[in-house]
């Protein structure tokens, strides 16, 4: 069967529209489909993988309109290691939901439905070659997860999808204006037509409309002072939905600001401002994070703070820069997914999700406590694990730089970090265990689920070399702007182009 | 002379009523307190967005951009054709604006009858 980057869109989003019928026939069906629609996509992700290692970026055309008419699928080795990231996450969050206790309570029906087309957005958002198909991904990828933030109906799911819903109002209305500014400055929506004409744009314009598409994005990506749904986001959906925001939501928006940022703007200090926004974010959210007395609100707090550090990565710019950012993309997807799958284990009975309740649980639940240690260690970046090398790659990127007051300030936060995850661990092994809590038995996907990522973060973490070939190439491509310019219209006149870095 | 400012008018009619709707839906997604006023407020929004939109793809006294004997025929005479893609990208903008509509009511819905009131100034269990 010839597999193509079209698939990617079109079988999650035909699996997703024929769950009320699969639901006639067998109930079962219904938690089945799912993960064979998302093995599917794993294998069409190493099919197309291995085809770009050896003929370089796919560009699939749709509809037979050529790009700069039609839309456009790019699959280079940059996207593709993206949606292959997200294909494999997608997986491990459908085995870790997989007779999930609260999801068969409530009708499974709809949390499989709401999934299947986050997956179909994230995944679009990174494929798509079109600057307005892209907003379309991003609204299918942010109604899914208003709804999916309101799940459960004993919580104050509606409040926090509420919030996120008027926020992400916000941005798709920015970001709307921002295309429609575009297109009346360079008259094409496509991505690489764009890049192309932006030259002629003036500059008072060329900064509209990228402040329109920063603050547009920077709701998606978590970026300062755009995050205020985070947190209770994360605390109020189910906790498979945490983790799919973690490693397929928050990954699609950063994918975004870097798309606009490194291919289609060429501003002059877009990537200063990378940097002092990462910065802010990374320091705020981590310092938010230590006075958080709940669990999941603290690692919600934690992943906006791993976002800004991957700003700053991106904002440093040079190659080795961008490749520990995208590195730790990888390591934040794997490690904050294993952090919120055991969390949620830990939580699961206490009153608010609070740390206080944990202690001694390291006795009772050994093996999740266990994870979340090793998820621990490995997101402040202790060495055996995989987290140490994307911040040693980061900061050697900035010592090259002579960014000394920027490596100063990360291993700084890095301190504040240890110091609220040290103080969940030091709970769960030496508190005094407290009497009549009821443990919480993980389902055996669970247990799998959470397996996978242990021991892909040490594999990782011992042999980064597995990995990091996929990543070099990855980074190269991100930076080289003409070749993604030059795959999409092959006839362009590249000679006006100017690369900045 | 006269159509000239005709023209103008008509554009300065319609830009203003656009940014003028994005505003007052602003203001009542920023002032009002009750939700189902800041679901209307964001729709009003969405509106002006558009109606934005439709207005940098229109040309005075152009003709619809679609395949039609008459339009071909005026088109060769040296009618301009208005921007279809505008339009198109509008369309679709509605269709997403109605989801997202859809979607923030019956949130309103679910908070209604979890709090027993729809002002948002009396739901606050969740902060920063």
């Amino acid at each position: 069967m010839v597999v193509s980057p079209v698939h990617y869109i079109a079988v999650p989003l035909l699996a997703a529209f024929l769950m009320p019928l699969l639901a006639k026939i067998n109930r079962e069906l219904l938690r089945i489909v799912p993960g064979v629609v998302i093995a599917y996509l794993g294998y069409v992700s190493v099919v197309l993988m291995n085809q770009v290692v050896k003929t370089g970026t796919i560009i699939e055309v749709i509809a037979g309109w050529h790009a700069p008419w039609g839309i456009n699928l790019v699959f280079s080795p940059f996207t593709g290691f993206l949606v292959s990231l997200m294909v494999a996450m997608a997986f491990i969050i459908w085995l870790y939901g997989y007779r999930f206790k609260s999801i068969d309570n409530e009708p499974a029906m709809r949390y499989y439905i709401l999934f299947l087309m986050l997956v179909t957005g994230a995944v679009g958002i990174v494929l798509t070659g079109d600057i307005f198909n892209f907003f379309v991904f991003l609204e299918i990828t942010s109604i899914s997860a208003y709804a999916l933030t309101a799940f459960y109906r004993d919580r104050n799911g509606a409040e926090a999808a509420f919030k996120y819903l008027l926020i992400g109002g916000f941005s798709s209305t920015f970001l709307l204006l921002a295309i429609m500014l575009l297109y009346t400055q360079v008259g094409t929506l496509n991505m690489a037509e764009i890049a192309l004409r932006m030259h002629d744009v003036p500059t008072n314009m060329k900064i509209t409309i990228l402040i329109l598409f920063l603050v547009g994005l920077g709701i998606e990506a978590e970026m300062f002072p755009l995050n205020g749904w985070a947190p209770d986001a994360y605390s109020q959906a189910p906790s498979p939905v945490g983790v799919t925001f973690a490693a397929l939501v928050v990954k699609a928006g950063v994918y975004g600001l870097i798309r606009i940022i490194f291919t289609i703007f060429d501003v002059h200090g877009a990537y200063e401002y990378l940097i002092v926004m990462g910065a802010v974010t990374l320091v705020i959210a981590e310092f938010s994070a230590l006075r958080q007395s709940s669990l999941k609100r603290m690692l919600a707090y934690s992943s906006i703070g791993q976002m800004g550090f991957v700003l700053i990565a991106f904002g440093i710019g040079t190659q080795e820069a961008v490749f520990g950012a995208i590195f730790l993309m990888f390591n934040h997807a794997i490690i904050k997914g294993l952090l919120f799958m055991s969390g949620s284990y830990l939580v699961f009975n206490t009153p608010n999700k609070e740390i206080q309740y944990l202690s001694g649980y390291g006795m009772k639940m050994p093996l999740i406590s266990l994870f979340f240690s090793l998820g621990a260690l490995a997101i402040v970046g202790l060495p055996p694990f995989a987290g140490f090398w994307s911040k040693l790659y980061i900061l050697i990127a900035a010592a090259d730089n002579n960014l000394i007051g920027l490596i100063a300030l990360i291993l700084g936060v890095s301190i504040v970090e240890i110091v609220y995850y040290f103080r969940v661990m030091g709970r769960l092994y030496f508190g005094k265990p407290a009497e009549g809590s009821i443990m919480q038995k993980p389902t055996i996907g669970g247990v799998v689920a959470m397996s996978i990522l242990a021991v892909t973060i040490l594999v990782v973490g011992f042999y980064p070399d597995i990995i990091s070939s996929y990543i070099q190439s990855a980074a190269a491509t991100l930076l080289d702007k003409a070749q993604y310019i030059h795959n999409v219209l092959p006839n362009a006149d590249l000679s006006q182009l100017q690369n900045l870095k | 002379m006269d159509t000239i400012n005709y023209n103008q008018l008509m554009s300065i009619g319609i830009y203003g009523s656009a940014i003028g709707l994005i505003l007052i839906g602003l203001y009542a997604i920023l002032i009002k307190k009750h939700l189902i006023k800041i679901v209307i407020g964001m729709s009003i929004v969405d509106a002006g967005v558009h109606l934005l939109f439709i207005a940098i793809g229109y040309i005075s006294n152009g003709t619809a951009p679609i395949f039609s004997p008459m339009g071909e025929k005026l088109i060769e005479q040296g009618t301009p054709m208005v921007d279809p893609v505008p339009q198109a990208l509008v369309l679709t903008a509605i269709v997403i604006g109605f989801g997202v509509t859809a979607v923030a009511l019956s949130l309103v819905i679910r908070l209604y009858r979890h709090h027993n009131t729809a002002r948002i100034d009396q739901i606050k269990s969740l902060k920063w």
